[in-house]
């Protein structure tokens, strides 16, 4: 113990002699501490990202079919959406993982992307017009107009006509533009041109109501294409079992409307998708004024909050579209008490009111939603519409499937995120029809024709035989495809199947059987993930499952990679600064030992073995490392217990997800401690083994020569 | 009186290069315990090879090396350093003593090794020796704050504090001036004659040889005789080996 005591303090006071010494110990400080501080904040943003992506959509594991050649990527990678070839037995796969210790439940899923339309503003009027006349001509239409009087009849198509004039005004502005641009010129049809010019005459609306269905159809046919206002969005969406999901991501919750009710098919959009993409621009708008405004950003100051202004100011055609007659009359008589201004065009008024400065913006926000708002649409799909989704099927060709919007759903923390808010939801049925895979209802259908047409199947490898064969009867000459099921299925018997649709309610085992494209494993312990993949590999080649299993972190794709990356480079940054470190530690000691072997021989002439030699140079560096490495432990834990006091404020939407919420607070791992007490010890050890050596190898002889 | 160190027949060659160069050719000597004794001879003639092959630091090409009755020849590395450490303390001619030790630690240095005595114990005699060498008040000093003699005697007690049975100095006052140099062998003298302990000393000073029991005479890697420290001195000044002691008396 002495003797250590000995050594150290030899050690102590060799290292104060020489000031590189303190150069070599800074390197270390720095580089424990940036490890520490770094490792800690990574580990803190892996576990909050891992919280945000098996809490939104992944699950703790993913499974999909062993045979994909793409990786599952749920956030997307560069590129393509991955290709997943179906999961025909999910029962099975369900059975045998529910039997997997560990496994707490298993959601099945079905990731893709499609565009959904909603109906333009002009198919919209012009359907309520129609359904008007109907009311008023005794044909069945809109249930809500039954026993509406004659007279407010009138009145609302009298409307509804100067809504449908205001349009085509607005549609005449846009193609004089068009004209005006002789770029665009080629691109503006005459035909379309032509028809504009037909309904914009007072004579076409004068003879209107002598034959109101065929001029409807005019209108529909010619003038509801031109209008360049039909939404197409880009939706992300999981096709899943929309119970199971709701129960095992358990920060999700609905914002508007209500879930999906058990068991029936449904839609529910991701709720900042709804916001952003479906909401009025103009009311998104002035929404992110107001969060800015909040944050303390000034429309004065701020180049990105000026030029929303200058943006509502110029764009009142969304808005304008949406007005008919008797709303518009009303909307510039109220606009013009409130703000007050003696305009009276509608345009002007607007263009007026969102003319936003930081002094009125509030109250003007307020009047935009109060006296604006309720006049128009303020999303262009809302709670309890009809989505139309369009996807390519397997086989090719487009797909739609019509499902029923319940309400937006976010989860929580993750609200301003857009990695999770970029996913919608629908059940599993839909989706399943929407891929062309065979639902248990269409399978029943499908057979119900078979038995009254007579219809057999033909096996690939007869069909030559059977068709075309000596003796054998053509059953049919059609080619595949070219018959629309949705056109056949037109008018009432769509809309009658639709309803039916809506209304089904299927059973647990309907949506368990049948197509699934992956599914999240929902894990009752995540720390032994990697011993329950191993588990479910196994049991999947035992009983041939036919899946692959992979962590939340490799199913999120490129994102789950992010950390890796993020890990690589801080090695890469420490490990330059401890390389350094290192070479320079490696050329002091060397130094030192030439500088001091009449010193060893001294030693080993009054009786010090050569270990004792040995371990004092060690023990040196060692000191050195332990003292500066400990002090860059302390720094990296205090500085990290610093900042968890504050946290770090997500910089941007973006970073919502990797904090997983609005704030990161970086916690002190353990790892980084013990990484980094190892590379110290590497460090130190690695370079002065060989000064150690050569300075235990001088001989006692060295003692004897005098000093030169 | 029994003999704590035997040497026959020694031969000790060094090669350099190609050449071999023979720095002992077939030395013999004794030296019996207690004694004071010198090694004397110019520059180049074997002393210090001698002092080592007795120190153990190094070992002979041939013949037999005999301390305190072990044959150094059939000992390992490790049983030359124990043998060193218990049983031979060293006086360097530049002192060598560590630097960044203090007086205290460097003496205490040894006993350390030896791993033998309490801490309690190690300053009692730490603390003792150095009262003997006149350094009780300089316990805290570190080698750069004391003088050349000071810093002899330290490395004097740092070799006496395991009780050894031999001292071997190689020219122990080669760095000090005169006056300080007897002082040293004066102390060297009376801890010789308090302890019996055996001092071993080069030398090539005639007031160093007076002090000696008996000098040893080295020429040209052989002892050439034994003689009483009056017939060496009268030897030296019969102009063998003048220069140095001019050098040291202006």
């Amino acid at each position: 113990m002495d003797r250590v005591v000995l050594l150290v303090r030899i050690a102590i006071r060799n290292l104060l002699a020489s000031p590189i010494n303190l150069l070599i110990g800074g390197l270390i400080l720095l580089g424990t501490m940036v490890f520490v501080l770094l490792g800690g904040m990574l580990d803190s943003l892996n576990q909050s990202m891992q919280k945000s992506v098996v809490g939104s959509l992944a699950g703790h594991l993913q499974i999909y079919s062993a045979k994909s050649k793409d990786e599952l990527a749920l956030f997307g990678q560069m590129g393509n959406f991955p290709e997943l070839p179906a999961i025909n037995d999910f029962p099975k796969i369900q059975e045998a993982l529910s039997k997997v210790e560990n496994v707490k439940v298993v959601v099945p899923m079905g990731i893709s992307a499609a565009i959904i339309t909603s109906g333009n503003i002009v198919d919209g009027t012009l359907e309520k017009l129609r359904n008007l006349y109907k009311a008023r001509d005794g044909q069945p239409g809109d249930p809500k107009l039954e026993g509406v009087p004659r007279e407010e009849l009138a009145l609302r198509i009298a409307s509804e006509i100067a809504h449908v004039r205001q349009i085509i005004k607005v549609l005449r502005g846009d193609v004089e533009k068009a004209m005006a641009d002789m770029m665009n010129a080629k691109s503006v049809e005459p035909r379309n041109i032509e028809a504009l010019q037909r309904v914009e005459q007072d004579a076409f609306w004068a003879d209107f109501e002598k034959d109101p269905y065929t001029n409807l159809e005019f209108l529909e046919n010619r003038i509801a294409p031109i209008v360049t206002d039909t939404s197409l969005v880009f939706l992300r969406y999981v096709g899943t079992d929309l119970d199971k999901f709701q129960k095992s991501f358990d920060r999700m919750r609905i914002v508007k409307g209500s879930p999906v009710p058990q068991g029936q098919r449904g839609f529910l959009i991701a709720d900042l998708m709804h916001e952003d993409q479906m909401k009025l621009k103009t009311a998104r708008r002035l929404d992110k004024i107001k969060d800015a405004r909040a944050n303390g950003r000034l429309i004065a100051t701020d180049d990105e909050l000026k030029r929303f202004v200058k943006e509502n100011t110029h764009q009142t055609r969304e808005l304008v579209l949406q007005l008919d007659g008797i709303k518009t009359a009303a909307l510039v008589k109220t606009l013009q008490d409130a703000l007050p201004s003696k305009k009276d065009s509608i345009d002007a008024l607007l263009s007026e009111l969102l003319a936003t400065t930081d002094e009125n913006f509030d109250q003007r926000f307020t009047q935009f939603y109060e006296l604006v708002v309720p006049q128009v649409q303020l999303y262009r799909v809302k709670v309890g519409d009809m989505l139309t989704i369009k996807a390519f099927t397997k086989s090719g060709y487009i797909q739609n499937v019509n499902v029923r919007v319940y309400g937006t759903f976010a989860f929580t923390g993750l609200e301003k995120s857009p990695l999770a808010g970029a996913t919608s939801l629908m059940d599993l049925m839909s989706f399943r029809e929407l891929f062309g895979y065979l639902t248990s209802d269409k399978a029943e259908e499908l057979k119900e024709i078979q038995r009254n047409t007579g219809a057999r199947t033909v096996s690939r490898e007869n069909a030559e035989d059977e068709l075309f064969g000596d003796g054998a009867e053509v059953i049919a000459e059609a080619t595949p495809g070219i018959i629309d099921p949705d056109a056949a299925l037109a008018g009432t018997g769509r809309k009658l199947r639709e309803e039916d649709l809506i209304r089904r309610v299927y059973t647990q085992q309907q949506l368990d059987d049948g197509v699934v494209l992956h599914a999240a494993v929902m894990l009752e312990d995540p720390t032994r993930m990697d011993e329950t993949i191993e588990r479910i590999t196994q049991v999947s080649n035992e009983q041939g499952l036919g899946i692959q299993v992979v962590s939340w972190q490799k199913a999120s794709g490129l994102l789950g990679q992010i950390i890796n990356v993020f890990r690589a480079l801080l090695f890469v940054a420490v490990g330059i600064i401890f390389i350094a470190a290192m070479l320079i530690m490696y050329l002091s000691v060397l130094m030192a030992t030439l500088q001091r072997t009449q010193m060893f021989g001294t030693m080993r002439a009054i009786g010090a073995q050569r270990g004792l030699i040995l371990s004092m140079v060690l023990v040196e560096s060692l000191v050195l490392g332990l003292l500066f490495g400990g002090l860059g432990m302390l720094a990296g834990a205090g500085a990290i217990s610093l900042i968890a006091t504050q946290g770090i404020a997500a910089p941007n939407d973006v970073m919502y997800f990797f904090f997983s919420g609005p704030r990161l607070i970086p916690q002190l791992s353990t790892w980084p401690l013990v990484v980094a007490l190892v590379i110290i010890l590497v460090v130190t050890v690695g370079s002065t083994l060989l000064p150690a050596l050569m300075a235990m190898r001088v001989s006692p002889l060295r003692a004897m020569q005098a000093d030169e | 009186m029994s003999a704590i160190v035997t040497i026959q027949d020694v031969v000790k060659e060094y090669s350099l290069g190609a050449t071999v160069v023979q720095a002992l050719r077939g030395v013999n000597l004794t030296v019996d315990k207690g004694e004071f004794i010198s090694i004397a001879g110019p520059s180049g003639s074997g002393k210090t090879t001698l002092l080592n092959l007795i120190g153990c630091v190094d070992t002979a090409t041939r013949g037999v090396v005999e301390v305190a009755g072990q044959n150094t020849a059939k000992m390992s590395e490790r049983e030359l350093t124990n043998l060193r450490l218990n049983t031979i303390g060293f006086i360097f001619q530049s002192f060598n003593l560590v630097s960044v030790l203090t007086v205290f630690q460097n003496v205490e240095f040894p006993l350390l090794l030896q791993n033998k005595l309490s801490a309690k114990d190690r300053k009692e005699r730490v603390e003792g020796l150095l009262e003997q060498v006149g350094l009780k008040t300089h316990l805290k000093h570190r080698p750069n704050e004391l003088s050349g003699g000071q810093r002899q005697r330290v490395a004097i007690a740092r070799a006496l504090v395991t009780d050894p049975l031999i001292v071997l100095a190689d020219e122990p006052t080669a760095n000090l001036d005169s006056e300080t140099g007897q002082a040293i062998l004066d102390l060297m003298k009376s801890l010789n004659q308090k302890k019996g302990t055996t001092f071993i000393f080069s030398t090539h000073d005639h007031r160093v040889m007076r002090y000696a029991n008996a000098v040893v005479r080295i020429a040209d890697g052989k002892v050439t005789g034994r003689e009483s420290p009056q017939d060496a001195v009268a030897h030296e000044m019969e102009g063998l080996d003048t220069r140095s002691t001019e050098v040291r008396a202006s």
